[in-house]
């Protein structure tokens, strides 16, 4: 009976035992990297949601005032234009940074002169990041007629800029700085992954007569395209983030021409201490970004390469 | 020049192809566009090396020079000692350090767990960490710094060493790369009875060489540059670290008596070159990270 008992592989506390037993060691290896995470991520998120819906006095809520932040928010002519910029910031961002490392790392992929030096200068630019880069951008961008640029331009024969203080140049030429700094990591990453196509793809590719173009249009490309894929999201991710360029370059300006949506958050919250706004700011900031990526998500995620299905079954014949 | 075109045997091109001589032609353009694109990376950085040395009449003379009369390594020491730049130095490296430390434990764990070890429920968790991987960290910055505050870590290094603990991107990279080495590894140190800990240090870690090197230097760039956290956290002068305290001297510039725009460039260039001796002590691990999708079985 006892026996019997003990062995009763259907009850609760065997279950427990068994899921308790296999998985202790597991869950606490989770433990610091999960406890790291609430602390930095979540908690903080989840206090900026019900702080937006709180009236505040500093930076502590003295209670629920409904949608008052937001009706706030949206009623200050400074966040419309922050709005407005961040997607001017995004659509930029693609027209000028998308394609730029995607290109140079399939070209790195294919040079054979002097490679790890072509690596290491199109990746000197983000090792250099920071402030000191993006207040030296600044300077380079002087709009007095006889800096540097403009004595450039005026070279070259076309009329001296004003550069950041040109409110339709101001987010472009961010957005080229931001490439600048970030392109040479993105390539990097296209490099690995297009070195990590077996070459016996290509091989059956060539096999079957498909010239440069072809190659590169059905086994390349769709090698690479979750990584496309990957770091097109995150890139508009990161656009999102803007932040340090306008707070450094522009300070938001010309008269808000720049201003993005974190900064405004970031001065609602340490300019105007008003902590409330700023967390509705955050909020509508994330609620845009989930909606992107999902929509993105949908739109990306299905099909399965069938064309690059094709050269796999290729290259396994090739193979035997 | 040529023989190595001729033994190139994968890639989309190859020693075939270059028997055309459109293709040959094709090459070197690729080879002319990789040139300017390098140039484009390094000119901003020299014009600034070049321009520090400016005094300030140089800086704002008409008609523009690119070169100053002299260059006058005095005036790097001259502005170093001024600030005395040594502390904000040892406070970055301090940072910095840390910061690489949490990063790779941290989120080297993690994603062993998510990858391999999957206990049950690990889903949800994952779920979370990929949830939040959208959302910008600054976005809640002000409960950030609040629950900073409230834990006493106001003024201390800790949260801009653990910050980095938690960073989905690194998190991911580890777990990819993970995921692609054999698994017939862990089963081995399974069979072992090799504890999940363990397995961790003396399986995983050694055959994550060139991802940890690539995790480290990107944490390592990313905390020598990190501005907004260190800025709200560090109070104290003697605290601040590099990029916060040349933000401080650009935003009081003129109100330092005698601190102008020749001698910020100069400091410019000061905290800039530390990140090109990293970057050329660490070439090696900076070219294994485009190898690291290569490791395979």
């Amino acid at each position: 009976m006892k026996k019997e008992k003990l062995y009763d592989r259907s009850s609760v506390s065997y279950k427990a035992k068994r899921l308790f037993k296999r998985n202790w060691s597991g869950w606490l290896l989770m433990l610091p990297g999960l406890l790291l995470f609430l602390f930095f991520v979540w908690a903080p998120l989840a206090q900026n949601v019900i702080l937006s819906f709180n009236e505040t006095k500093g930076f502590e809520s003295v209670g629920f005032n409904n949608f008052d932040n937001y009706i706030r928010v949206f009623n200050d002519p400074m966040f419309t234009k922050a709005l407005a910029n961040t997607f001017k910031y995004i659509l930029w961002s693609i027209i000028i940074g998308f394609l730029v490392p995607i290109f140079l790392g399939l070209l790195l992929s294919e040079v054979v002169h002097f490679k790890p030096f072509f690596r290491l200068g199109i990746y000197f630019p983000s090792i250099v990041s920071g402030i000191a880069v993006v207040i030296m951008w600044s300077y380079l961008f002087d709009p007095n007629p006889g800096a540097v640029l403009n004595q450039l331009l005026t070279a070259l024969g076309i009329p001296v800029s004003q550069f950041l203080s040109n409110p339709s140049l101001t987010i472009p030429l961010i957005v080229v700085t931001m490439t600048w700094r970030g392109a040479g990591g993105t390539v990097l990453v296209y490099l690995s992954a297009l070195q990590n196509i077996d070459n016996s793809q290509y091989e059956a590719a060539r096999m079957d007569g498909a010239g440069a173009l072809s190659r590169v249009l059905h086994v390349t490309l769709p090698h690479i395209m979750p990584t496309i894929r990957m770091l097109f999201i995150l890139q508009i991710i990161s656009v999102f983030q803007v932040f340090y360029e306008p707070l450094v370059m522009t300070s938001g300006g010309p008269d808000g021409a720049s201003i993005s949506l974190l900064l405004l958050s970031y001065r609602y919250a340490f300019e105007s201490f008003d902590a409330g706004a700023s967390a509705a700011t955050g909020v509508i900031l994330a609620v845009i970004i989930i909606i992107l990526t999902v929509i993105y998500l949908r739109i990306s995620m299905p099909k399965k390469d069938k064309v690059s299905n094709k050269w796999r079954r290729y290259a396994e014949k090739v193979k035997k | 020049m040529l023989k190595r075109l001729k033994s190139k045997s994968s890639g989309i091109l190859t020693a075939a192809d270059y028997k055309k001589v459109g293709f040959r032609i094709v090459y070197w353009i690729i080879f002319f566009i990789l040139s300017v694109a390098v140039l484009t990376a390094l000119t901003p950085v020299l014009w600034l090396f070049i321009s520090s040395f400016k005094n300030a009449e140089e800086l704002t003379a008409t008609p523009y020079h690119l070169f100053p009369e002299a260059f006058n390594f005095n005036k790097l020491a001259e502005v170093w000692q001024m600030l005395n730049f040594w502390q904000y130095f040892l406070n970055t490296i301090i940072v910095v350090v840390g910061a690489v430390l949490c990063s790779v434990v941290f989120n080297g764990l993690l994603a062993y767990v998510f990858a391999i070890v999957k206990p049950k429920g690990y889903k949800i968790f994952y779920g979370l960490v990929m949830a939040s991987y959208m959302i910008p960290a600054l976005m809640s910055i002000v409960p950030l710094y609040k629950q900073i505050i409230d834990f006493g870590l106001i003024n201390t290094y800790i949260p801009l060493w653990f910050m980095f603990g938690a960073n989905a991107y690194y998190l991911i990279m580890f777990k990819n790369y993970f995921e692609s080495l054999p698994k017939a590894l862990f089963e081995a140190a399974e069979m072992d009875r090799c504890g999940k800990f363990k397995a961790f240090f003396k399986v995983v870690i050694p055959m994550s060489r060139p991802i940890i090197g690539v995790v480290a230097i990107f944490t390592m760039t990313a905390a020598w540059s990190d501005f907004l956290l260190p800025y709200l956290v560090l109070n104290d002068d003697s605290m601040m670290t590099v990029m916060v305290k040349i933000y401080n001297l650009q935003s009081t510039m003129g109100t330092v008596q005698g601190f102008g725009p020749d001698k910020l460039l100069m400091i410019l260039t000061i905290s800039i070159l530390p990140q090109i001796v990293i970057f050329a002590l660490f070439q090696k691990q900076i070219t294994g990270s485009s190898a690291v999708g290569a490791v395979k079985e």
